[in-house]
């Protein structure tokens, strides 16, 4: 029997093919399956728990403070191993040695390299966001006020996307075994540059994609006003441009595609360095605003509107409201500031209400540094705003810590503010327990007294003498202030209240002697 | 090419000349077989790539505050960087082959893996010399140990060119347990220089891949 002559078989039930998928979506589905980034993704997923998780899980259930975690902490350790991940996967013709043979197919070369790089992407993409989706749903469960912060995981995408162009660059157009760990090891010293750069004060380093609005604390933006987007769309500007340019530099040599495909990617690449050039200078005319970073070219007057809420008040002598975030600190705050505000109630110009605020004043410092003002009287009738996050976040630090911490700084505050004591108090030399502005004069005595008396009676801060704690030199006089505020504190409550209630307008303006103080 | 030829001039010798070339020939025939070993785990490419991380090492200390979390992580990254490179130059070009014809295999790969180390510990210490370095030459010797036994287990288990995971890995752990002052000395960067625990971990961790790198080498497991 020859083939000729053999039966034909039956033919065998035609097997239901798959869904055709077109050419782009089944390159894609083949390097989705081809790529190194699932065997990564349990360090990923380590690494997350470890550097973001963890950390997030210590600090009390506020979007803000976790959103901030998950751009800065999360992209300081997944970025450097990304860019590695797509040098490797970037560098895979020359190491299989297919460089030519691939130049030869059909599909333009770039066009198999950008899906090589989606590939990457897409895994690391996928990584990323079910870490932070994680981190979300548990803190969604937890209870946090208001909604989750969308702007730092957007900046983490593109970061994401960013590191893994930078890479896959780097590997197919240096492929080299040192490439990979190479890339990886630049990525990490960029981030540190950066960092270094911006504690330095540098303007434009404020693109620094793992800045989340500067030197503010973690619960000083987001929550009584809107997040301001500024810094991050400039951030997004800036990472979208390099992930452009570095991609589109891949089309560039001649063997990327003919002459069209190469001119798409110049303009790609002119675009993306464009992009990138504009985020940094943007950067630079970035400023800072009591509610986060402004950037004048690209802020929306819809933020500086706040963010509405019900506050929750407690039942003091002078009524304390606190956003419903803060609600588990009310009792520490009332407990801390309750004797103080039972000691100026009623007085002329004393407050008629504590309304929490996120700040009252911001200026930068050296070094990337931030310095917030204290609490504030304004308005008539007079409201004391009062700046909470400087003290603790509900559940971080015991409650003994945060009542102590509220009730010298901010207690002695308040009163030399209801004394009429001049500037910011609160700054310089330290006196009995309040601070006080170096730029006090004689005529201030009778207000430093007044209050040292009080904060002595009230046992705001540890007893000592009157300015014992300003370093060079005492004052001439400083023993009859002494005396007065020895005196005054020695009054029962009911007797300073009803002098203090007599006598406080003249004593606002410098017309009370130290022996007039009872 | 291969190491598998390269026995054979010393064969030729052995054959040909007396008693006293043979030594001579065997010399040549080794100092040969460790030349195309180091030339094929680019051994050359690893020490530019170690004096251009001393070089940076020199740069960011003269720049660098004394004390502060950028005094110890940036010179931290440097060595971590180091240590991936050299555990990049286990991955062997060649795979099965070599192995089955290389018998001086491992003690190539030992003096390789130490002499390696050893440059880079040395290249190191030379970027520091007269700067200010955190934790200083004792705590470098300790961090370059561990990031070096952990890029060579990456590389018994994920092949050569993957082992950079393992240190960098490890690297962007540690960058947060430096400010949260962890005290495990697993993490023996986050530990002051003298730290005990620190330094057997590390230590063990430099023994463990240095044996399994020795024995068994880099297999690569992905290409």
């Amino acid at each position: 029997m020859t083939t000729a002559t053999a039966p034909v078989a039956p033919a065998a039930p035609a097997r239901p093919s798959r869904v055709a998928l077109p050419g782009p979506a089944r390159l894609l589905g083949l390097e989705l399956r081809r790529n190194i980034m699932p065997w990564l993704l349990p360090l990923l997923a380590v690494l997350f728990w470890l550097v973001t998780y963890r950390p997030a899980m210590a600090d009390p259930p506020f979007w803000d403070v976790r959103s901030g975690i998950v751009q800065s902490h999360t992209l300081l350790a997944f970025a450097p191993l990304l860019a590695g991940a797509a040098a490797w996967a970037g560098s895979r013709e020359h190491r299989r040695g297919m460089a030519d043979m691939v130049g030869m197919t059909a599909l333009p070369r770039w066009a198999g390299q950008l899906a090589a790089w989606a590939a990457t992407t897409c895994w690391a993409e996928a990584a990323y966001l079910a870490g932070v989706a994680v981190l979300y749903v548990v803190t969604a469960h937890q209870g946090a006020w208001g909604g989750p912060l969308l702007w730092p995981v957007a900046v983490g995408a593109a970061f994401v996307a960013a590191s893994c162009a930078l890479g896959f660059t780097a590997g197919a157009l240096l492929p080299s075994r040192f490439t990979a760990p190479v890339a990886a090891f630049v990525m990490f010293l960029a981030l540190a540059g950066g960092a270094f750069a911006l504690q330095a004060n540098v303007t434009y380093a404020q693109i620094w994609p793992l800045n989340v609005q500067g030197a503010f604390p973690g619960d000083a933006y987001g929550i009584f006003y809107p997040y301001f987007p500024d810094l991050p769309i400039a951030q997004l500007m800036f990472l979208a441009g390099l992930a452009a340019a570095a991609l589109g530099g891949l089309g560039l040599p001649a063997a990327a595609g003919g002459r069209w495909l190469r001119g798409a990617a110049a303009a790609v690449t002119a675009a993306g360095l464009a992009a990138a050039g504009t985020g940094v200078v943007l950067a630079g005319t970035a400023r800072l605003e009591e509610h986060g970073i402004v950037i004048p070219a690209l802020h929306d007057a819809a933020s500086d509107r706040p963010t509405p809420y019900t506050p929750v008040c407690g039942h003091t002598a002078i009524p304390i409201c606190l956003q419903p975030a803060y609600r588990a600190l009310l009792t520490d705050v009332t407990a801390a500031l309750g004797p103080v505000l039972s000691q100026v109630a009623g007085l002329p110009g004393a407050p008629v209400r504590v309304t929490q605020v996120a700040v009252t004043s911001v200026h930068a410092d050296p070094s990337n540094g931030i310095a917030l003002g204290g609490p504030v009287i304004d308005g008539r009738p007079p409201v004391l705003y009062l700046p909470l996050s400087r003290v603790a976040l509900p559940g971080e630090g015991s409650a003994s810590a945060i009542t102590e911490n509220l009730r010298q700084q901010d207690g002695a505050w308040i009163l030399s503010l209801v004394v009429g004591l001049p500037g910011h108090v609160g700054a310089g030399a330290s006196v009995g327990g309040i601070s006080v502005m170096p730029g006090l004069g004689p005529r201030h005595s009778a207000q430093v007294a007044v209050v040292d008396g009080l904060v002595r009676a009230l046992d705001l801060a540890q007893p000592g003498p009157l300015r014992a704690r300003i370093p060079h030199g005492t004052p001439p006089g400083w023993h009859q202030e002494l005396a007065a505020a020895q005196r005054f504190a020695a009054l029962p409550a009911a007797a300073r209240h009803a002098w203090l209630m007599t006598h406080l307008a003249a004593l606002r303006a410098g017309r009370i002697s130290l022996s007039e103080i009872p | 090419m291969t190491t598998a030829g390269v026995g054979r001039p010393a064969r030729r010798a052995r054959q040909a000349d007396p008693a006293p070339r043979r030594s001579t020939g065997y010399r040549l025939a080794g100092l040969r077989l460790a030349r195309l070993y180091a030339a094929s785990r680019r051994a050359a490419t690893c020490l530019l790539v170690l004096a251009a991380c001393a070089i940076a090492l020199r740069t960011a200390l003269h720049w660098l505050p004394r004390s502060g979390v950028y005094a110890e992580q940036i010179p931290l990254t440097i060595e971590a960087g180091a240590a991936a490179v050299i555990g990049v130059t286990t991955g062997s070009p060649f795979g099965d082959p070599e192995r089955a014809t290389g018998r001086w295999l491992p003690y190539l790969r030992l003096v390789a893996a130490v002499a390696l180390a050893g440059a880079a510990f040395g290249a190191l210490a030379a970027g520091s010399a007269s700067q200010h370095l955190d934790g200083g030459t004792l705590a470098l010797l300790r961090d370059l140990a561990g990031f070096t036994g952990l890029a060579f287990l990456t590389g018994a288990v994920l092949g050569g060119a993957l082992a950079w995971i393992g240190p960098l890995g490890y690297l962007a752990i540690t960058l947060p347990a430096l400010a949260g002052h962890w005290t495990t000395p697993w993490l023996w960067p986050a530990r002051p220089p003298h730290d005990r625990g620190a330094a057997i971990c590390a230590g063990l961790v430099f023994a463990a891949g240095l044996a399994v790198v020795t024995v068994r080498g880099a297999r690569a497991w992905f290409r």
